[in-house]
């Protein structure tokens, strides 16, 4: 069953276009020229019920307009969606009390209160006798690990603490789908695990689905089984996270540490050297040309080897290169 | 009920968010208690000279205070985003609300509370117990009045903000417009030609604030009565219909925003 059907979805602004200086100023007052953006352009995709949905793209891509349209913040300029069996900009309050949303850019918890206060006064939004209110916070502090922050005003918190806060908010009414915009932005290494963990754990238990948008490709290597990543308002990929990093994860990084020094001149051929130190070697190679047992053997050959450290590439140069593919193609 | 329950627990959260700054809070109410006497030390003096200005005195004047100050106040504390609807609009602030399962007029409207209305509604209150009309018609016609001009102000505002779904940034216009209501709804209206009038009644509606509802209490009539009710109406009705018509329009933004 499918929790989000998308058809043929667009959404275009008007933006205003002024030239520089007070001139151009002037002339947009009084003869004011408008440009035609369009944000989303004949999307169309399904997400099924409980699944772990990547959306990413770069900025401007589209993905923060097409989150909102699917929340009803936005009505669309044509096409047509449902979430839930809910068409989110007609039946925005329906579809509100199954569904949980964050905006990473834009916090949801009172700045002045406790996270305590806001949980409580979202139990009487979505309608939850107090009782209830108070088991569920219970068992959304364990499992975000929050219980020891949630009287703390949240001006207070980190912004790391503060998300897991914002994210188990969401979650208090037991929403089926789970609409995060960019989550993690602007988080450090050890708060975006906390945060994608949490979600993970969360997702299994109650089963509920999660649409992910985000530019930082370690969110959907983390937390997504497919991904679809759109640039211009349109879809450029979709496939298992699997797939995507079997077909464009073909590029391996190596980096190995000798017991003895290192010639300068190192050298293996089809392998690009990027770094040659004094104990050490980093270098990179395609697997689709050079055979990896070919690389290892003369890596073992050139010295007693003390460590070595094989790493895909980052998912955001796998993306860089599915644009580039995409733009030879147009 | 349901909305009642919710408008209730939106108060009660405003009530908490104010209490953690506790001394700037009751300094907020203290001051602007003074700064309304204060502004009207001016009529004292006017009416030492003169007795009444066209039927007016300084009874009715005080009458009229406590009408306008409890009407704003009221507005100012329990609905207080009436006044910054426009930047919420503008900002992309309505995300947070579209994105509840609530009215979003009310919601935005009841989810900020202004500390310095309180102490408009209680030298409203105070204003209007010593105007001589302290009596229980004249109390239940004041409550009614008060009523007619939280409607106004809040109706009133919400239509001219509303124009931020088309015209974009209307911060300036409504800052504009909220003060040619406030201004003209703190003198009675029995000052201005014809035309003046007309303009306080319908453009600028203050009179349906002030002057109207003071009137309404001195004296029962049908025709203070009918406009009462009927002004408010008028408004709220536009206000919610106008609202509701921007939203389709409505275009959020990605302004990173670090409070709420």
């Amino acid at each position: 069953m499918s929790s989000i059907e998308v058809t043929n979805l667009q959404k275009t602004f008007q933006t205003k276009r002024k030239a520089a200086g007070m001139r151009g100023s002037l002339r947009a007052l009084f003869k004011p020229e408008y440009n035609t953006v369009e944000a989303v352009r004949g999307l169309s995709f399904q997400m099924e019920a409980g699944e772990l949905l990547g959306f990413i793209g770069p900025n401007g891509a589209g993905k923060s307009t097409t989150i909102k349209i699917l929340t009803g913040i936005l009505h669309p300029t044509s096409g047509d969606a449902k979430v839930l069996g809910f068409v989110p900009w007609k039946e925005r309050q329906k579809l509100a009390y199954h569904i949980g949303t964050v905006f990473g850019q834009r916090p949801q918890l009172w700045y002045h209160l406790p996270a305590i206060d806001t949980f409580m006064l979202f139990g009487k939004i979505y309608e939850l006798d107090d009782c209830e209110t108070k088991k569920r916070i219970s068992f959304l502090s364990e499992a975000f690990e929050i219980r020891d922050l949630l009287e703390t005003p949240v001006r207070k918190l980190s912004l790391g603490q503060r998300m897991r806060c914002e994210v188990a908010a969401s979650l208090l009414h037991r929403p089926k789908l789970l609409l995060l915009d960019e989550p993690s932005i602007g988080l450090d290494v050890v708060a975006k695990q906390h945060i994608r963990d949490a979600i993970r754990t969360m997702s299994q238990e109650e089963k509920v689905g999660v649409l992910l948008t985000s530019h930082d490709a370690g969110d959907l290597e983390a937390l997504c089984r497919r991904v679809i990543i759109i640039n211009h308002g349109q879809i450029v990929y979709e496939d298992k996270v699997s797939n995507l990093k079997r077909k464009f994860l073909t590029r391996k990084m190596v980096e190995v540490r000798y017991a003895e020094e290192v010639p300068p001149t190192f050298s293996i051929d089809g392998v690009e050297i990027l770094k040659v130190g004094s104990y050490g070697v980093k270098l990179r190679f395609d697997t689709t040309k050079t055979p990896v047992d070919a690389v290892m053997a003369h890596l073992s050959q050139a010295g007693e080897l003390v460590d070595i450290t094989v790493s895909d590439p980052p998912l955001e140069e796998v993306i860089a290169k599915i644009y580039t593919a995409n733009s030879v193609v147009e | 009920m349901r909305q009642v329950k919710f408008i209730f627990a939106l108060w009660k959260a405003n009530l908490q968010a104010a209490m953690e700054f506790r001394a700037a809070f009751f300094t907020q109410i203290i001051f602007m208690m003074i700064n309304n006497g204060v502004y009207f030390i001016f009529w004292i003096l006017y009416f030492d000279k003169f007795n009444a200005v066209r039927g007016w005195d300084i009874n009715t004047m005080m009458l009229l205070f406590g009408i306008t100050a409890s009407a704003w106040g009221i507005g100012a504390f329990f609905f207080g985003n009436f006044i910054s609807l426009a930047e919420v609009i503008v900002g992309g602030r309505l995300d947070y609300y579209l994105s509840l399962p609530r009215p979003v007029l009310l919601h935005v409207l009841a989810s900020k509370s202004i500390g310095s209305g309180m102490g408009d509604l209680i030298y409203g209150i105070g204003s209007f117990m010593l105007s001589g009309y302290f009596t229980p018609d004249g109390t239940l016609r004041f409550l009614l009045g008060v009523f007619a001009g939280v409607c106004i102000f809040i109706g009133f505002l919400v239509i001219v903000q509303s124009l931020s779904f088309w015209l974009g940034n209307t911060v300036a216009l409504s800052q504009f417009a909220l003060s040619a209501l406030l201004t003209f709804s703190l003198y009675p209206s029995v000052l201005f030609d014809a035309t003046t009038k007309f303009i306080l009644l319908t453009l600028i509606p203050a009179a349906l604030i002030g002057t109207i509802p003071a009137e309404f209490v001195r004296e029962f009539s049908w025709q203070s009565a009918i406009q009462m009710v009927s002004g408010p109406l008028v408004f709220l009705f536009l206000s919610i219909f106008i609202f509701k018509l921007g939203l389709k329009r409505y275009e959020s933004g990605s302004a990173i925003q670090v409070e709420v």
